[in-house]
């Protein structure tokens, strides 16, 4: 699931909503640290904007959730292993992406942002990508260029890795911006590092609010937990329900 | 080098003169031998390396070769306890004599070590003096034992499998029912098997029995086709079905209703000691990742690699002071390890997977995508943990465990409770036997919590040592900090089971939770090396460890300085050239 929308919009739930503190968790020293107040506003709308995409999903209260943040900087909800998220902003658009299936990435950029075709061809292309780019020009080569750019920081993003991947070590699949394009054989890692298998990986670029390009990387994580060991759910409660009537040394 | 058994009995005598006291030394002593039995694992022609291993699990076929050395090596007498004619003394010296197994192996490890001592414990723990000679006998000999939950998640749910055991009004109690997933359950010598004995669903509702397959009844017990696993392919997981079988009287281990009591009770020492056997299993990841950073100058990892490395490397070596104090304290305070040991196998599970992630990109990098030995062992150890019930699942399990507790330790242990006494980090103190009888289940005691406030105030008083020393206070400080936050909010818990016990809130207090005692055991460990002069003596790799926990933990912490990097990175670099592990321990590996 992928939901964007602009910071201004939450801009009157931020100033009335008594709980900022609450939402924000450990967020809220750095909220109260940003001087610049768009950076500060755009920071915080962003977050409340991830914890209650997940809280619709999930059924539960925003408040229930505690985001927290890897080494490297990958988000998540803290103690809820099952779910991942991702998070991006440009300007005064925000995209948060959230998945059950596996990891996901989200990228965002203004459809004006203009790339210089000689960094591409440098610091992010594949000999594959550069002869795509060579093959095109005029505007068409320009979105080509950002759509290339941002699927490339989204598959990162899923990965975790942020930008310690170099982006001229791995291919992305061609996308066509509004199809959903899935990977083949083209080098691209699972998030063990093995190569992916054949069709787990799905991207996808979008235009958002006509002047901004959404992309997405998502992997589809099979196989899922043996039965030995049992399903899904967000919490063992069998288990907990049991331990919990020991304690209270319920019949 | 090539496996230096040179025969079964010469192997055997080996290790049992080794075993001579049950101390530290030999222990490590035996687990050095085994892993020189077992020979470099790097060796494509090794038939117990990593490559011969990798075949074994692409065919899902068992290693039978290394089953046997290993049973031939005296690994069943491992599991059991020295008052039973084993050689096990202490859990913490089980685990480092399985380590060089899982080193090469999760599903070896598993097979031929924890998934036995899993069933086998709640004999120790429980069963009498018959079933506990019968159980070491069939260890000694080389024989396996497995168990049999119903449908059992790693901490004790219920599924849809499931086994009743009925009385019938005029004779022997009889068993029914089936499961489709048991390890080894061809091959195991003795079950332990958790069967309802209650008609009504609860905590009271299964018992635990000891059941030797060879004297049941003809016919009334039927093995199952094989499971096929998506992770430990190499181990046998098959099924057991149960017509209308009847069990003898004496087969109950402990009383009846006792079974998921007993269960809670024995699967936190053995599935702490899985987590911490299995982070020798990312050894050799860790291992490949070095040598891909610096594959074009002999010195020093490019750049961008340093700090993940020395990371990952700091956070092992926070796995194993955490996995080594909560298996010590099985020995020393047992009445005050349940939850800890829990919170160990969550944080442990969950500091692995970060590794494997940090570590997966510095092998997918610069043109090593996806092929070779290092990708395999990455992708195979992903496959691994979550079906060792070192995964989501695993860690949901856990945290059911670990939430019901939390309102009673910040009600009456956290800031209250006294130190634990000397022992629980560090070597230079003898430690009592572990007594699988003084297990305990839900105490209102948490050892690690109270060491934490103690080590706080203590290197408070040494702050003006030196300005690392200060830091690690700081650090400290910061995480007693975050143990009074969640002494509050845990205090808010509800006491009984229901929708706010088991929303997504506690699920987050029980991972800070995870985080504190993790950062407890990381002082510990420098504390109790402090005066040496080792690498652990230095502050540096507990600065490192607990900077990357109070990031994970989101707690406001003072920067660390940048040579913490460089000194863990560089330790790290020198045991890659000589050899040695990337545990607590460094001891010298096979190669």
């Amino acid at each position: 699931m992928v939901v964007f929308t602009t910071w201004g919009e939450w801009l009157p739930a931020l100033v009335t909503e008594p709980r900022l503190r609450h939402l924000l968790g450990r967020d809220w020293q750095r909220y109260r640290r940003t001087g610049d107040p768009t950076v500060r506003h755009r920071f915080a709308a962003a977050r409340l904007l991830l914890k209650h995409t997940a809280a619709a999903a999930l059924e539960t209260d925003a408040a229930e959730l505690d985001l927290a943040y890897k080494i490297g900087g990958r988000p998540h909800l803290r103690g809820l292993r099952q779910i991942d998220v991702s998070l991006a902003h440009t300007d005064e658009l925000i995209v948060v992406g959230i998945s059950r299936t596996g990891r996901i990435g989200v990228d965002a950029e203004p459809l004006s942002r203009s790339l210089s075709l000689d960094v591409m061809r440098s610091r992010v292309c594949t000999p594959g990508e550069q002869a795509v780019l060579g093959a095109v020009e005029g505007p068409a080569l320009t979105a080509a260029m950002l759509r290339l750019w941002t699927l490339k920081e989204a598959y990162t993003k899923a990965l975790g890795q942020g930008l310690r991947l170099l982006f001229t070590e791995f291919d992305i699949p061609h996308v066509i911006e509004g199809e959903i394009a899935t990977n083949g054989h083209s080098g691209l890692l699972a998030p063990d590092g093995a190569p992916a298998a054949l069709d787990a990986w799905a991207f996808g670029a979008y235009r958002a609010l006509d002047r901004y390009l959404v992309s997405v990387a998502c992997h589809d994580a099979v196989p899922a937990a043996p039965p030995e060991f049992g399903g899904d759910g967000l919490c063992d409660e069998e288990s907990m329900s049991l331990v919990s009537r020991l304690l209270c040394q319920e019949p | 080098m090539t496996p230096s058994a040179d025969s079964p009995s010469s192997s055997r005598n080996t290790l049992e003169q080794a075993a001579g006291t049950h101390d530290r030394a030999t222990a490590l002593r035996r687990a050095a031998l085994l892993d020189g039995m077992l020979g470099d694992p790097l060796d494509p022609g090794n038939p117990h390396g990593f490559t011969a291993l990798a075949e074994f699990d692409r065919d899902r076929r068992p290693p039978v070769e290394t089953e046997q050395l290993l049973a031939v090596a005296g690994m069943g007498s491992e599991l059991v306890p020295v008052r039973h004619g084993g050689m096990l003394a202490r859990a913490d010296l089980l685990m480092r004599v399985l380590r060089p197994v899982f080193r090469r192996d999760v599903a070896l490890g598993l097979g031929c070590g924890i998934s036995s001592s899993f069933a086998a414990s709640a004999v120790w723990a429980a069963g009498n003096a018959t079933q506990q000679s019968s159980v070491a006998a069939l260890l000694l000999g080389g024989g396996r034992i497995t168990v049999v939950h119903p449908g059992l998640g790693p901490a004790g749910g219920v599924s849809r499998d499931g086994f009743t055991l009925r009385r019938p009004a005029d004779g022997r109690p009889v068993l029914d029912g089936c499961k489709d997933v048991i390890m080894d359950a061809e091959r195991a010598g003795a079950f332990v098997l958790h069967a309802a004995t209650a008609t009504a669903a609860g905590p009271h509702s299964h018992s635990a029995l000891l059941l030797d397959p060879a004297r049941l009844p003809a016919g009334r017990m039927r093995l199952l086709p094989r499971a096929v696993t998506p992770g430990l392919r190499a181990a046998v997981f098959s099924g057991l079905r149960f017509t209308r079988c009847p069990v003898p009287e004496n087969a109950f281990v402990g009383r009846a209703g006792e079974g998921v009591a007993l269960a809670l009770r024995t699967n936190q020492i053995n599935r702490c000691l899985l987590a911490g056997a299995v982070t020798a299993a990312v050894d050799p990841v860790l291992r490949s990742a070095v040598s891909a950073a610096t594959a074009n100058s002999a010195a020093s990892p490019a750049r961008r690699w340093r700090r993940p490395l020395a990371g990952v490397f700091a956070d092992l070596l926070a796995c194993d002071a955490l996995a080594q104090a909560c298996l010590r304290a099985a020995s020393l305070v047992p009445e005050r390890a349940h939850v800890p040991t829990v919170a160990a196998t969550y944080m442990i599970s969950a500091l692995l997977g970060d590794a494997l992630d940090e570590l997966s990109a510095v092998l997918g990098s610069a043109g090593r995508q996806g092929d070779g030995l290092p990708h395999g062992l990455l992708a195979k150890l992903t496959r691994d943990l979550p079906a060792a019930g070192l995964g989501r699942a695993g860690a949901a399990a856990c945290q059911a465990v670990i939430v019901p507790q939390l309102r009673t330790l910040a009600n009456r242990s956290w800031f209250v409770e006294a130190e634990p006494p000397p022992g629980l980090f560090g070597e230079s103190i003898d430690l009592p036997r572990l007594d699988h009888r003084l297990l305990t289940f839900a105490g209102d005691a948490d050892f690690l919590a109270a060491y934490l406030a103690g080590s706080a105030e203590r290197i408070a008083c040494a702050r003006a040592a030196d300005g690392r020393t200060a830091l690690l206070g700081r650090f400290a400080d910061g995480f007693l900090g975050e143990l009074r936050v969640l002494r509050e909010q845990c205090r808010a818990l509800p006491g009984r089971f229901g929708a706010s016990m088991s929303g997504p809130w506690t699920a987050a207090l029980s991972d800070r939770y995870g985080l504190v005692v993790t950062a407890a055991a990381v002082l510990g460990t420098w504390e109790a090396e402090e005066d040496g002069a080792s690498f652990l003596a230095d502050p540096g790799w507990a600065l490192l460890a607990l900077s990357r926990l109070a990031y994970r933990a989101g707690i406001e912490v003072p920067n660390r300085p940048e040579d913490c990097v460089t000194g863990v990175l560089d330790e790290l670099l020198s045991r890659q050239r000589t050899g040695r592990g990337f545990d607590l321990d460094g001891a010298e590996l096979t190669r």
